[in-house]
């Protein structure tokens, strides 16, 4: 387990325990959400399939780090019928 | 007359996300002959998500061909999840194909789920511990068998499915350091031994959308989150006429 002190910036460490636990954790089995460290905290962002699953990451996320800004810019990807075809002749 | 063709994947459906499809998938008789998914459309793989999919991608008036994705194994429910879907309709392709008539042409569809192993130059190689030869045989076989498949096919237009990407091109977007998880070049090498008009994969959420193998068979990414529209619609086959 990686502990996170605060007052300094995440380490790799807390970047790759959180992709694994996005990834491994059943109920968040999301590998598609991307971690960014900056010096204030940790930016999420990518897309998933409902609001739902976008609260989860976050609360999963902030329930092992505490401690931990964290900033999401995580979307809701669109589900709209396409307006347009691609011709492939 | 073109052949026009639905696409998706990585679809990852559970109860959170049933109905948000079907609005879409409503019109797709009006658009479409067929619909092809890529694989993931679960997120682990359990029967209980599996009937979430027949629910929203069942009964849609088009025949729906899909195969299966890395999320789709993860419970090892792989029979259960796939009585669920045949049970609905859905035509689950594993190293098979199947040829469906559609807009008075025979379309030829060939599927399995593929795996990675990397692109040419910078791939595994058959060599060293077990593990490392179970990973690429499985690579090698799981290619060999869409092979097969492709060229088995008698059809009109030959289209090729997959979870992973048979090429680099499309995963442009993705860290270069995981494409050897997300796609291998002998999916490509499969595709192109065969007279394939399409290829159609997922996977690489971050990717991009359009590529083409070496042998110049155009490439699709349909991963949901790339596409980030409830399908794609290609219109196939203007030569055919």
């Amino acid at each position: 387990m990686t502990e996170h002190h605060g007052g300094g910036p995440p380490d790799e460490y807390v970047e790759a325990e959180i992709q694994s636990m996005l990834a491994e954790d059943p109920d968040v089995a999301e590998q598609g959400i991307t971690v960014v460290r900056r010096e204030r905290g940790l930016v999420l962002y990518g897309e998933v399939e409902s609001p739902h699953r976008r609260e989860e990451i976050l609360r999963r996320v902030a329930e092992r780090f505490p401690d931990l800004p964290i900033t999401s810019d995580i979307g809701v990807i669109r589900t709209q019928a396409p307006t347009q075809v691609e011709e492939l002749p | 007359m073109v052949i026009r063709i639905a696409a998706v994947g990585d679809v990852h459906l559970d109860q959170d996300v049933v109905g948000r499809f079907r609005p879409a998938l409503e019109e797709l008789p009006d658009c479409a002959d067929v619909l092809l998914l890529a694989g993931d459309l679960t997120r682990h793989g359990t029967e209980s998500e599996a009937r979430c999919v027949a629910q929203e991608f069942g009964n849609l008036g088009v025949p729906v061909v899909t195969v299966l994705g890395n999320h789709d194994h993860q419970c090892d429910q792989v029979p259960q999840v796939v009585k669920v879907l045949e049970d609905v309709g859905i035509t689950v392709l594993e190293g098979t194909g199947i040829v469906l008539e559609c807009a008075g042409r025979r379309l030829g569809v060939a599927g399995v789920k593929g795996f990675g192993g990397g692109f040419a130059g910078r791939c595994a190689s058959d060599f060293g511990e077990p593990e490392m030869k179970a990973f690429v045989r499985t690579t090698n076989e799981s290619a060999d068998a869409l092979g097969a498949a492709l060229r088995g096919l008698d059809c009109d237009l030959l289209v090729a499915l997959t979870h992973y990407s048979p090429v680099p091109d499309t995963l442009a977007g993705e860290p270069l350091e995981i494409y050897p998880f997300l796609g291998c070049y002998q999916l490509g090498q499969a595709i192109d031994s065969a007279p394939t008009a399409l290829a159609l994969h997922g996977h690489a959420h971050h990717g991009s959308e359009r590529g083409t193998t070496p042998g110049g068979v155009r490439v699709r990414n349909v991963a949901h989150p790339v596409i980030k529209q409830a399908y794609s619609i290609f219109h196939v086959g203007d030569h055919l006429d």
